[in-house]
């Protein structure tokens, strides 16, 4: 060997080392699953971190919610200003704890706390949307907060509600507000089609059988030749439940008791045979292959869709930007036609208690947690989104006018994720299937068994990570 | 008669070779004019079909949602200075090492050279989390410092100028040194003048790369005060109910210091890119 080459041998060497030290550290990549979340004790057993006597700063993390502390109409709202509140209030009883709030974009919220789990740096507090913490969740940098639920919590919360938060038998979120999924209509639009009748009430979420639902569209594509009678879209991942809802619209489970994905059964094709039909009978838009569900509601905006999707926070921006365009609009909730009964969903929020792996802390953030999500007055400020607690929901029903028809529909609510690990890759892997469905080159049985092979391997792996299968 | 019988001949290529260079202008302009136009709409102004080209009810909400209560001179100040000073640094650090390697003699030359060029092909990802602690270890965590000097080691930088200074006669060198100027002296006075256009265009490329940097500014900045305008207007924007409009004007102001920079510094972009293809 050329001895000249050496040197650059040994300093290429050394570089690649540097480069496997790196990726050990896994950056970017998923994080191998930090020490196993602690047990959780038995209500009672959790002490305020003041009892130590020292000093403890918690540090809660979240993604932009809502602004000000009850409206964001108050003065300086912004979108720590509930926290800073919280804390300010919890130090004032408990002297020893300083809650620091910061904020981070949605928009790496994911690196930012893999990082985090890395280097020990994890906040002691998240607040944010429970199934988009699933993989933190099974990945053990949420640890279990069953002590400091009573059963007076329980009884106020719905079951749906909880069973969107807990993981087996623990509970990891500590629900504060929730943003049901529905579809929206047009109801302006349906009467110009002579569909009166079909319209419910104003504040009322209208239900549909699958028949009915098919038949309404095809009156609006044939009175309204120029409206698009529904929105559909698999371009991305972009608002998939309401693809996931679509496929159990026929009462598939899509997930055994095995957290194993069954949406390959007869129901289940059922249910992506039923919105094929409607794609290739021309009741939705076009092109949905290649469509977001932005484009979609873009067009539902601007009148070119006749039904849509909506959520509670979402539905205050449609009638905000229709009532710009038309002053007339008049647009109305509706369920996702079920057979047997309508399909809903919904997104809870709450905060989470971080593994720091510190027990003071830990106790400490728990403490805190108990704190904002029971006061009686801090959470009324769950009415900027749904608020979960049926004792708040009577307290400001008369500002929320859909509460009423809301808390109605918890009946119907399914859990899109079943907290199954590995739900974020999951959602990857579904889109390309609908498109090859709808672009013909699958049929729906083909779609969905490459979809349940492919769903039920990145299950299966992420269970090996997970530290509720270990 | 000879002679205007040509001139027609030459004057139709030209004038096809403008359209296509035009039409490619216009296809790279839209994007930035759709954008700068689409934050005076509304949300569902930028999604109507079919568009309007030009807002027809512009509003300055958005821009007024966006300043207002929000520390929006602060992320910008903390953008500039971050972008500055590492770009200052890396155009230093970078001028240095790349004339070290094209005109000096030292031991493993060439082996540390391949060495540093090869550290391109390694993702910036891969190194967030140890560069993330060793930030820790030095108590940088939410500061200017730990923004800027992860920049500095860049191997770009290096490889861009040592063409350039490849250009440079080894005779000038030569000449400074019999004239008794020291090694920094001919570095500064004779040789870098000389690389201009290449110190331009590093210092635009990087200057932008570090402006647009939003992974490691964000892991970076805790507080509020401490974000960049990229960050900042991202940690304004809610995941589940987007305002495309909003998004807009964030990403204008976020991209108008950005323009400024190089339109100032174009000349030396443009000549320092065809100065450093030709090896003399």
């Amino acid at each position: 060997m050329n001895l000249k080459k050496i040197p650059a041998l040994i300093l290429s060497a050394i570089l690649a080392a540097a480069a496997f030290t790196g990726c050990s550290g896994g950056g970017g990549t998923a994080p191998e699953a930090s020490t196993p979340a602690p047990e959780s004790t038995t209500a009672g057993e959790n002490a305020a971190p003041a009892a130590s006597g020292d000093p403890v700063e918690l540090t809660i993390w979240l993604t932009p919610q809502w602004q000000g502390v009850f409206s964001p109409d108050e003065d300086g709202a912004d979108y720590d200003s509930f926290f800073k509140e919280a804390g300010r209030r919890y130090q004032e009883q408990n002297p020893d704890v300083t809650v620091k709030v910061e904020v981070i974009p949605g928009e790496g919220r994911d690196e930012k706390l893999n990082v985090a789990m890395q280097t020990d740096t994890l906040p002691d507090l998240f607040f944010e949307s429970s199934f988009a913490m699933s993989s933190f969740m099974h990945k053990g940098a949420i640890v279990p907060i069953n002590d400091i639920v009573t059963e007076a919590d329980r009884a106020d919360i719905s079951e749906g509600l909880w069973d969107n938060c807990t993981v087996g038998d623990e509970i990891l979120v500590f629900p504060f507000s929730h943003m049901p999924g529905t579809l929206v209509y047009n109801a302006k639009l349906f009467r110009e089609a002579g569909l009166e009748d079909a319209i419910g009430g104003e504040y009322e979420i209208k239900t549909w059988t699958p028949d009915e639902f098919k038949s309404l569209l095809q009156q609006l594509k044939t009175s309204l030749p120029n409206v698009y009678p529904f929105g559909l879209w698999a371009k991305n991942n972009q608002a998939d439940t309401w693809n996931l809802a679509y496929l159990r619209v026929f009462g598939s489970s899509f997930f055994d008791e095995n957290d194993s994905i069954i949406v390959n059964e007869a129901a289940g094709v059922k249910g992506l045979e039923y919105i094929l039909d409607l794609y290739n009978e021309g009741l939705t838009v076009p092109g949905a292959e290649s469509l977001s569900s932005n484009d979609n509601n873009a067009m539902f905006i601007n009148g070119q869709v006749a039904v849509s999707f909506t959520n509670t926070v979402l539905l205050g921006n449609q009638k905000a930007e229709m009532a710009a365009l038309d002053p007339e609009f008049d647009i109305r909730l509706a369920n996702i036609p079920g057979d047997p009964e309508p399909k809903t969903f919904t997104y809870v929020s709450g905060g989470m208690a971080m593994n720091t792996g510190d027990e003071t802390r830990i106790a400490a953030a728990k403490d805190f947690l108990r704190y904002f999500s029971t006061d009686a007055e801090l959470i009324l400020a769950s009415k900027n989104g749904t608020p979960v607690r049926a004792s708040v929901a009577e307290q400001v029903a008369g500002e929320l006018p859909y509460l009423a028809a809301y808390n109605e529909n918890d009946r119907y609510m399914f859990n899109f994720s079943n907290n199954v690990p590995g739900y974020g890759e999951l959602r990857t892997v579904l889109f390309p299937e609908l498109q090859a469905a709808l672009t013909g080159e699958k049929t729906a049985q083909e779609a969905l068994d490459s979809y349940a092979a492919a769903g039920n391997k990145i299950i299966e792996e992420a269970r090996l990570d997970s530290v509720f299968y270990n | 008669m000879k002679a205007s019988s040509k001139k027609p001949r030459r004057e139709l290529p030209d004038r096809i070779v403008n359209a296509v260079v035009i039409l490619f202008a216009v296809l790279n302009i839209f994007p930035l004019y759709w954008l700068f136009t689409s934050s005076f709409k509304t949300s569902a102004g930028i999604f109507k079909m079919p568009p309007d080209w030009f807002p027809k009810d512009p509003s300055l909400n958005n821009y007024r949602e966006l300043l207002g209560g929000q520390p929006m001179l602060q992320w910008a100040f903390n953008s500039l200075l971050v972008s500055v000073a590492a770009t200052l640094l890396v155009v230093a650090c970078s001028s240095m090492a790349s004339y070290a390697f094209a005109k000096l003699e030292f031991p493993f030359k060439k082996s540390l050279f391949m060495l540093l060029i090869s550290s391109l092909m390694i993702p910036k990802e891969i190194f967030i989390v140890p560069l993330f602690k060793i930030i820790l270890k030095l108590n940088w965590s939410d500061s200017y410092l730990a923004m800027i000097f992860p920049n500095i080691a860049t191997a770009f930088g290096v490889y861009l100028l040592y063409s350039f200074f490849q250009t440079v006669p080894d005779s000038i060198r030569e000449s400074g040194k019999l004239d008794g100027a020291n090694e920094m002296q001919v570095f500064l006075q004779l040789i870098l003048p000389m690389v201009k256009p290449g110190v331009g265009a590093l210092f635009i490329l990087n200057f932008v790369n570090v402006w647009n940097d939003y992974l490691w500014q964000m892991l970076i900045a805790r507080s509020r005060e401490m974000m960049t305008l990229m960050v900042g207007t991202a940690s304004l924007m809610q995941e589940i109910n987007p305002n495309f409009a909003y998004k807009m004007a964030g990403a204008s102001v976020a991209a108008l210091p950005m323009l400024i920079i190089f339109l100032a510094f174009q000349r030396y972009f443009t000549g320092g890119l065809t100065m450093g293809a030709v090896k003399e």
